[in-house]
């Protein structure tokens, strides 16, 4: 993967043989009324899987609509293997799409909306098509069944049925994991693994970091509807813990803490108001390792050590500002 | 080649929901009943009054804008079009596939209520039957044309029933009688120049109540046809423009 924009970390997931990216996004942008809800975003995916991760409302689902080509960009450009998005269905032939929204038709059983998506992609052998992506959602039981009978979860695996049935090249899952119990997630994950192991591009959005973390090598970190970081996922990461963090602390003697903690090479400020130690570190390791030895040291007892920016908010904000 | 058909027997499935069919049901008895009271109490009361009341005044508009706006706005509305629109299936095919359904079920709930409604108040007379036919056949053209605007303007808008009322109750129903000139956007008045050009004039009585002058059959299949083909046209781009926002 490669992007123009946000504390990049340098690796690209695109095999380097790849002459055209599978997915390329160009200093797109989009607007509604005045919210911008996605600002000159560039970047590109070859085969591989890839997170897009941010809080809700960060323009998640915006950006896949806009990769889906269901939405125009309001400036720049979206082409998948070098062919505009907007208005040309025939991208649809390698593309599928999971979208967020519960909405379905409920009055067709499961095997009822699989066979719908795969006449619609005019497949040659529909019904083994069907089978196919049916299993390998594991939805053979129910299949059936009306999708009105359906769980959120089972909901999301045959939407995912219906878009793997004509095998597509590309794979957008728009918050695949909402409603799924422990089971069916890891279920799920491995079979995104499995898919990008045998050389489709996927791109799955997640607000929850945990997520992206056990299944994506390579990640877009989005916020405010600007790309805030993108690259290799541990990189990424050690950007989110190596950033500057504040703690309170609580302790038996909070001011003789405060001055003690001044002396560690980890921490660059600490102060105390309104009877409450707050310490700003730059090294989240070594800060945490250094607390207790230092409070053992001056014999303080430590009753309490809060981070106070530690949601995905603040760490997401701290990425967009570098 | 992708074929429509899918997208007619989705289309189909969803439109024939238990409630809304048992209301439309209901909508197109209601002539029948009206045709029966008729002919249960002797009374002598032109066919073509009857049909026009009950059936091109109120049951047809109603039928078939209930159909045309369910037919793709609500597909649109509640996101399920989604489905329909990632696939590599030309606009135009979903438009067209969504009219054919719209207009066949609103023709095959309106056409039979016709001929019922005429052959029991009027019989199988020399004046009654020919006028029956012709409302038959008025009802499937106007009906169609109905359909088809109403598909069209649901791409436009969420609206779409609350303007297609305001459409057959104000502009259809009181600009007409009013203003001579808006006959020729009213399918209205087109379908009851087709029923009165195809049972003749000295068969077919009736003259459209408070309403000037009338239009001639040639006009008339104009008129709906024209209708018919600009709201597939205007559905199709828009629907090519569509756009289908995200969560966020």
């Amino acid at each position: 993967m490669t992007s123009e924009q946000g504390p990049a970390v340098e690796r690209s997931a695109a095999p380097a043989t790849a002459p055209v990216p599978v997915l390329a996004v160009d200093h797109v942008a989009r607007w509604f009324g005045n919210v911008v809800a996605v600002n000159d975003i560039s970047f590109e995916l070859g085969p591989g899987l890839t997170g897009l991760l941010g809080p809700n409302g960060a323009g998640k689902s915006t950006l896949l609509h806009l990769l889906a080509g269901l939405l125009q960009p309001s400036a720049g450009a979206v082409r998948i293997a070098g062919e505009p998005a907007w208005r040309n269905p025939a991208v649809y032939r390698r593309l599928g799409l999971v979208p967020e929204r519960e909405a379905i038709h409920d009055y067709l059983t499961g095997r009822e909306f699989v066979l719908l998506n795969a006449r619609l992609q005019a497949l040659p052998d529909a019904e083994a098509a069907i089978d196919r992506a049916i299993a390998t959602v594991d939805l053979a039981a129910v299949a059936d069944r009306p999708i009105g009978t359906y769980s959120k979860g089972m909901r999301q695996r045959i939407k995912l049925a219906g878009a793997l049935v004509h095998e597509p090249g590309i794979l957008l899952l728009d918050e695949p994991f909402n409603g799924m119990d422990p089971r069916q997630r890891l279920h799920m994950m491995d079979l995104l693994r499995s898919m990008a192991e045998a050389g489709r591009t996927i791109l799955f959005s997640s607000h929850i970091l945990e997520e992206v973390e056990r299944l994506a090598d390579s990640v877009l970190v989005i916020y405010a509807g600007r790309l805030a970081a993108s690259g290799d996922f541990r990189s990424i990461r050690r950007l989110m813990t190596d950033r500057p963090h504040t703690f309170t602390v609580r302790s038996s003697d909070d001011r003789r803490l405060g001055a003690a903690l001044l002396a560690d090479p980890s921490v660059f400020g600490a102060e105390l108001t309104a009877g409450l130690l707050s310490v700003r570190t730059s090294d989240f390791g070594a800060f945490t390792l250094a607390v207790p030895r230092i409070a053992r040291s001056e014999a303080i007892s430590l009753f309490e050590l809060r981070p106070t920016d530690d949601s995905l908010e603040s760490v997401f904000s701290y990425l967009v500002r570098r | 080649m992708i074929s429509s058909m899918p997208i007619v027997g989705v289309t189909l499935r969803g439109l024939l929901g238990r409630r809304r069919t048992l209301l439309m049901l209901l909508l197109v008895a209601l002539p029948v009943l009206i045709g029966l009271l008729v002919r249960l109490t002797g009374r002598g009361v032109d066919v073509d009054r009857i049909l026009d009341a009950m059936l091109v005044r109120t049951v047809l508009p109603l039928v078939a804008l209930v159909l045309g706006t369910a037919a793709l706005g609500s597909e649109l509305e509640d996101g399920t079009a989604v489905y329909l629109m990632i696939k590599p299936v030309r606009r135009w095919r979903i438009v067209g596939a969504k009219m054919v359904v719209a207009a066949g079920l609103t023709v095959a709930l309106v056409v039979p209520s016709a001929l019922l409604t005429g052959v029991l108040a009027g019989g199988a007379g020399s004046t009654a039957f020919p006028t029956t036919i012709g409302f038959a056949v008025a009802v499937a053209l106007g009906g169609s044309a109905y359909a088809c605007v109403f598909v069209g303007l649901s791409a436009y808008t969420s609206r779409a029933l609350v303007l297609g009322l305001g459409y057959t109750m104000i502009w259809e129903g009181v600009l007409a009688g009013l203003l001579e000139g808006t006959r020729f956007l009213s399918i209205r008045q087109a379908t009851l120049g087709i029923a009165r050009g195809l049972a003749g004039p000295e068969r077919a009585a009736f003259t459209t109540a408070g309403e000037q002058g009338s239009l001639d059959l040639g006009l008339s299949l104009v008129i709906v046809s024209v209708a018919a083909v600009l709201a597939f046209v205007l559905g199709t781009i828009r629907l090519a423009r569509f756009e289908i926002r995200g969560a966020d």
